[in-house]
């Protein structure tokens, strides 16, 4: 017998979350063959199942490698539904933009990946500038594409002032209003946010997504 | 001899392992990165001369008085001597922008010969540092080399990230990796020990915060008792050394068998004198960032305090040390006061009353 949507759904929600990345590219023909819609498909199926293994991942249940694996399935997932989405789903819909880097000086880049992976989940367009990203860099590029946001990572005392040299810039450049800029890593604290006047702090890639939604005011 | 203390290193050492009288706690912060501020050279100079990079680390013990050098083999070496490119930051630390290895169908392309100390002027300038220290300081104070554990050297050949996905996707690959750089490791070892050196392994990729036990188990403590086995047999000495949060695993480490333990600031000495303090001695770990770097120097005396009070009585013995390498944004009077703190509170017999005062910080 077919199987009804729900259990389609469930299906690559599982893949993702239980890491068969190998897998979830049949679920996802399955769920298409069968006439379900992609968008569907990629919300309440793959991200769900990202969304729950993020959960997992703050219970200290999962840990980075399985996180990577989980999003390696989820990738697959959207490379096989992607040419379905309705073409004209963009139309008038908001597309949030935002730029992701470690800066300056700092070449930890695990934390920032996780961050990234988890934004991207949450329907965000991410550019990411990698490791080591000149501050400039980070203005530059979100000035080119027009995004709401920045993610600034660090895991080093050493560079932390390097995020305040990018709102400083932000803020001679008269963009502070319309670019936010959100911060994460090791060192960094909520104190330190309020100190450097960023706009957001989070302590893990879960929390980054709730807040990157509210600062861009993303429903 | 530093003027203040009434032993050399080496006695101190001598004293420790045998259970003798010493005149104060063997205090051993990781002056690595740091080193080159002391002797107001750039990173870069420092790495380019065997030379400065053995004066750097006299020039440490003679400010401080501490009681090992350390010269950086480092945790890319295996990685660059292979192919791995790095940057060539004028002072700071380098890093590798690219790994030599991209996929793990390759692996059979990799030339292992080519870690050999011929063939890797890198290898050969830190075999050279390490004979600078000890014809100049070696009748006083023992030599170590900073150099990394299996899976770190992993980590040096392929992308970090993809060695993490690797160990769930294709865990056989990682294995191979292992096993070959378990093998050079072996080789670059035994040139050290060779000279005297004692092996100061860091394998900072094992972390607990990015691998689970299990994993652990699976990919490191195999490979790291085999290198332990294997330094052991040739008569040489290790401290290990894991970065972040190793509080679960902290039994597997000792049963690969170091020497001692250096632990991270993460990790609570009093748990692990209690878990290992018996097995073996424990070194550590005054937070590098929060206390040295950004604290003032009372926090320093205070920092040291607490880790004497809470290491002194450790079975087999305790050493004070940094709960990881020293950066070079600390600034160099710091690391005066932290050992200023050493002699004041480590001194034997141990005054306990000024220990527990809590109004002895200066
Ligand atoms: C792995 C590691 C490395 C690897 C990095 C590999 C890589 N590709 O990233 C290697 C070995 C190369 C390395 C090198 C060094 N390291 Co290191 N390293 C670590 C270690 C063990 C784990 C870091 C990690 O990946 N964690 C796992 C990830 C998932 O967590 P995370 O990055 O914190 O990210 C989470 C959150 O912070 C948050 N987040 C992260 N970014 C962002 C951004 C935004 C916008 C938001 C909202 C949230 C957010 O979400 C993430 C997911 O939940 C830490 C120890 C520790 N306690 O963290 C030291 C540590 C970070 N390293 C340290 C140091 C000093 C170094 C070196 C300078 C070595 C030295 N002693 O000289 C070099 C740096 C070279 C350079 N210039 O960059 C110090 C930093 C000290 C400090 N505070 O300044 C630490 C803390 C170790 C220590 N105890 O001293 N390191």
């Amino acid at each position: 017998m077919a199987k009804s949507k729900e259990e389609l759904l469930q299906q690559l929600s599982d893949c993702v979350f239980e890491m068969e990345d190998e897998n979830v590219a049949d679920a996802a023909n399955e769920y298409i063959d069968a006439g379900y819609e992609a968008l569907d498909g990629v919300l309440k199926g793959l991200v769900d199942g990202m969304n729950r293994a993020g959960q997992m991942y703050e219970e200290e249940e999962y840990f980075v490698t399985d996180l990577l694996v989980c999003s390696d399935a989820m990738y697959n997932g959207l490379e096989v539904l992607k040419p379905h989405l309705p073409l004209d789903q963009d139309a008038d819909a908001v597309n949030y933009k935002c730029v992701i880097g470690v800066v300056e000086g700092d070449t930890h880049d695990i934390g920032k990946n996780l961050v990234r992976i988890m934004l991207e989940t949450a329907g965000f367009e991410v550019y990411d500038l990698g490791r080591d990203v000149p501050l400039i860099s980070f203005v530059e590029k979100a000035k080119e594409v027009d995004a709401q946001l920045i993610c600034l990572s660090t895991l080093m005392t050493t560079t932390m002032p390097g995020m305040k040299e990018v709102v400083e810039m932000l803020e001679k450049e008269e963009l502070k209003d319309k670019v936010k800029v959100m911060i994460g890593g090791g060192p960094i604290s909520q104190a330190y946010c309020d100190q450097i006047n960023a706009d957001g702090y989070a302590v893990n890639a879960i929390g980054a997504v709730t807040l990157a939604k509210e600062l861009v005011g993303m429903a | 001899m530093h003027e203040q203390d009434q032993m050399t290193p080496n006695e101190r050492l001598q004293a420790f392992i045998k259970g003798e009288k010493m005149d104060r706690i063997l205090a051993m912060p990781i002056l690595v990165s740091i080193s080159h501020r002391v002797a107001g050279i750039t990173h870069r100079e420092k790495r380019a001369s065997a030379e400065l990079q053995a004066q750097s680390q006299i020039d440490c013990y003679k400010r401080y008085g501490n009681d090992l050098m350390i010269i950086e083999y480092g945790l890319h070496g295996v990685g660059t001597a292979l192919g791995s490119e790095m940057n060539d930051p004028e002072d700071s630390l380098p890093a590798i922008v690219n790994h030599v290895l991209q996929d793990l169908k390759d692996i059979d392309q990799l030339d292992f010969d080519k870690t050999k100390k011929e063939n890797d002027p890198w290898f050969a300038k830190t075999l050279e540092a390490c004979e600078i220290c000890q014809e100049k300081m070696g009748q006083e104070i023992p030599t170590g080399v900073l150099i990394t554990g299996p899976f770190t050297a992993v980590s040096s050949i392929y992308p970090t990230e993809n060695l993490l996905r690797a160990t769930r996707k294709d865990p056989a690959s990682i294995h191979r990796l292992l096993r070959l750089c378990t093998d050079a490791l072996k080789d670059i070892y035994k040139e050290y020990i060779q000279r005297g050196i004692i092996i100061v392994m860091c394998d900072p990729i094992a972390s607990g915060t990015l691998l689970r036990k299990s994993q652990y188990i699976e990919f490191v403590k195999p490979y790291a008792t085999e290198l332990m086995n294997h330094i052991h047999e040739l008569g040489g000495m290790c401290c290990y050394h894991i970065c972040g949060n190793t509080t679960k695993i902290v039994m597997d480490m000792v049963d690969t068998g170091p020497d001692m333990l250096s632990i991270d600031n993460l990790v609570d000495l009093e748990y692990v004198k209690g878990q290992v303090g018996k097995r073996l001695p424990i070194l550590g770990n005054v937070p590098p960032v929060d206390v040295l770097m950004l604290g003032s120097r009372s926090d320093i005396f205070e920092s040291v305090k607490t880790c004497i009070l809470k290491g002194k009585d450790s079975p087999k013995g305790y050493i004070i040390a940094s709960g990881c390498d020293i950066t070079q944004n600390v600034p160099v009077e710091n690391i005066d006061y932290m050992m200023e703190a050493v002699r004041k509170y480590g001194r034997y017999p141990i005054d306990e009353a000024l220990l527990n005062d809590p109004a002895t910080n200066n």
